[in-house]
């Protein structure tokens, strides 16, 4: 076992050799160990963003004249179909139709919209504005929904929304982040 | 006499020992199967070093990642949706929607009932202050710092999307317009 050997002893004085008791550390170290285990929280929460697009605080200086991007309003009013309807300011550019087909996922009642997901990523491909890593703004997607809609179902159109995804430069790195920013429509 | 109790070892008076094992006695097939014999030796030492230092660094592992708050804080009558394309939880001031309650860290901050009976979206007053309030709280405490305006909601997912956007907007009234929507992760 480990000791310390300093070769005392002599002369009648105590010995300076000693063992380290080995065993009850160990035994101390699984200990901790299973308390810990025990005690350790794998949680499998998570969350989904959406931003608020509320003006920030009056300025002194007039706004600058900003460009009209392309924004993707999805609208998932109806029980058969949404829409997809790409929009320059208030100018209609683009509308498209996907069949609503909930796909169920899980034993809770979970659902998701893979027909949605392949779609907006379709679009995004072909419409989306910005791509390149270094650009730290993204592409727009409005949620358009019915009152009575449950919370279950927006969220699988949220997360069909956030199925395309782009590379994101930050802190000297390149990770893959959704392609859109999702915010609610107010009407 | 025969009726005492023997003396224990250390009480015995000390006498010249009596015969003992020794090497003497040919025991040498013991010793040579424990040597192994001519085969590998059946002596072994446990490594006890690097077991040791194993262990410590499962300790370290497990004592950096926990969390003495315990599990997040989820109400049992909110059933939470469950999502794919997911980010991380973060550490901001949770508000959950659980029947008609509106609950901000645990702490009542209105109802839902006025939204449902008016079917439009409305600004819950109630919600706004006291998350107004702890806005105001945080810039006291870090007043270098940029408030990064994140609220979590916790909303069960029988609940009106009416309510929701009420809700979001109330949050994003209040100074916190980055809202996550706290959900279950489903594997991909």
């Amino acid at each position: 076992m480990a000791g310390i050997d300093t070769g005392g002893g002599h002369g009648g004085k105590r010995a300076t050799n000693h063992e380290i008791p080995l065993i009850p550390f160990i035994d101390f170290l699984l200990c901790l160990v299973a308390f810990l285990l025990v005690t350790a929280v794998w949680s499998q929460m998570a969350r989904i963003n959406a931003d608020a697009r509320v003006p920030g605080p009056p300025k002194d200086e007039p706004p600058e004249e900003q460009k009209k991007e392309k924004q993707l309003n999805v609208e998932m009013k109806g029980d058969t179909k949404f829409q997809l309807v790409w929009k320059e300011g208030n100018t209609v550019v683009n509308t498209i139709d996907v069949d609503r087909k909930p796909v169920p996922t899980g034993t809770n009642g979970d659902i998701r919209f893979p027909d949605l997901a392949k779609k907006i990523e379709d679009e995004w491909t072909a419409n989306g504005a910005h791509r390149a890593g270094s650009d730290k703004k993204f592409d727009l997607a409005i949620l358009h929904t019915d009152n009575t809609t449950p919370f279950s179902d927006v969220i699988a159109v949220i997360d069909a929304i956030y199925s395309p995804k782009r590379d994101f430069d930050f802190a000297g790195k390149s990770e893959k982040v959704p392609s859109f920013n999702v915010t609610f429509a107010v009407n | 006499m025969s009726s005492e109790k023997p003396l224990s070892r250390f009480h015995q008076p000390i006498s010249v020992p009596g015969r003992r094992l020794m090497h003497s006695i040919p025991l040498s097939f013991v010793r040579r199967k424990v040597a192994g014999g001519g085969q590998r030796s059946t002596n072994h030492d446990v490594p006890l070093i690097p077991f040791i230092d194993f262990l410590l660094c499962i300790v370290c592992f497990l004592l950096a990642s926990f969390s003495a708050s315990g599990e997040l804080p989820v109400d049992k009558n909110v059933k939470l949706p469950n999502a794919e394309n997911v980010m991380d939880m973060t550490e901001a001031p949770m508000v959950a929607i659980t029947g008609t309650q509106i609950l901000v860290d645990g702490a009542p901050a209105g109802n839902t009932r006025a939204i449902e009976e008016a079917n439009r979206l409305q600004r819950v007053d109630e919600l706004f202050n006291v998350l107004k309030n702890k806005r105001e709280l945080w810039k006291q405490i870090n007043p270098s710092k940029e408030f990064p305006g994140v609220v979590v909601l916790q909303v069960d997912r029988k609940v009106q999307a009416l309510v929701v956007k009420s809700v979001f907007q109330t949050a994003a009234f209040a100074g916190y317009p980055n809202v996550s929507f706290m959900v279950g992760r489903m594997g991909k």
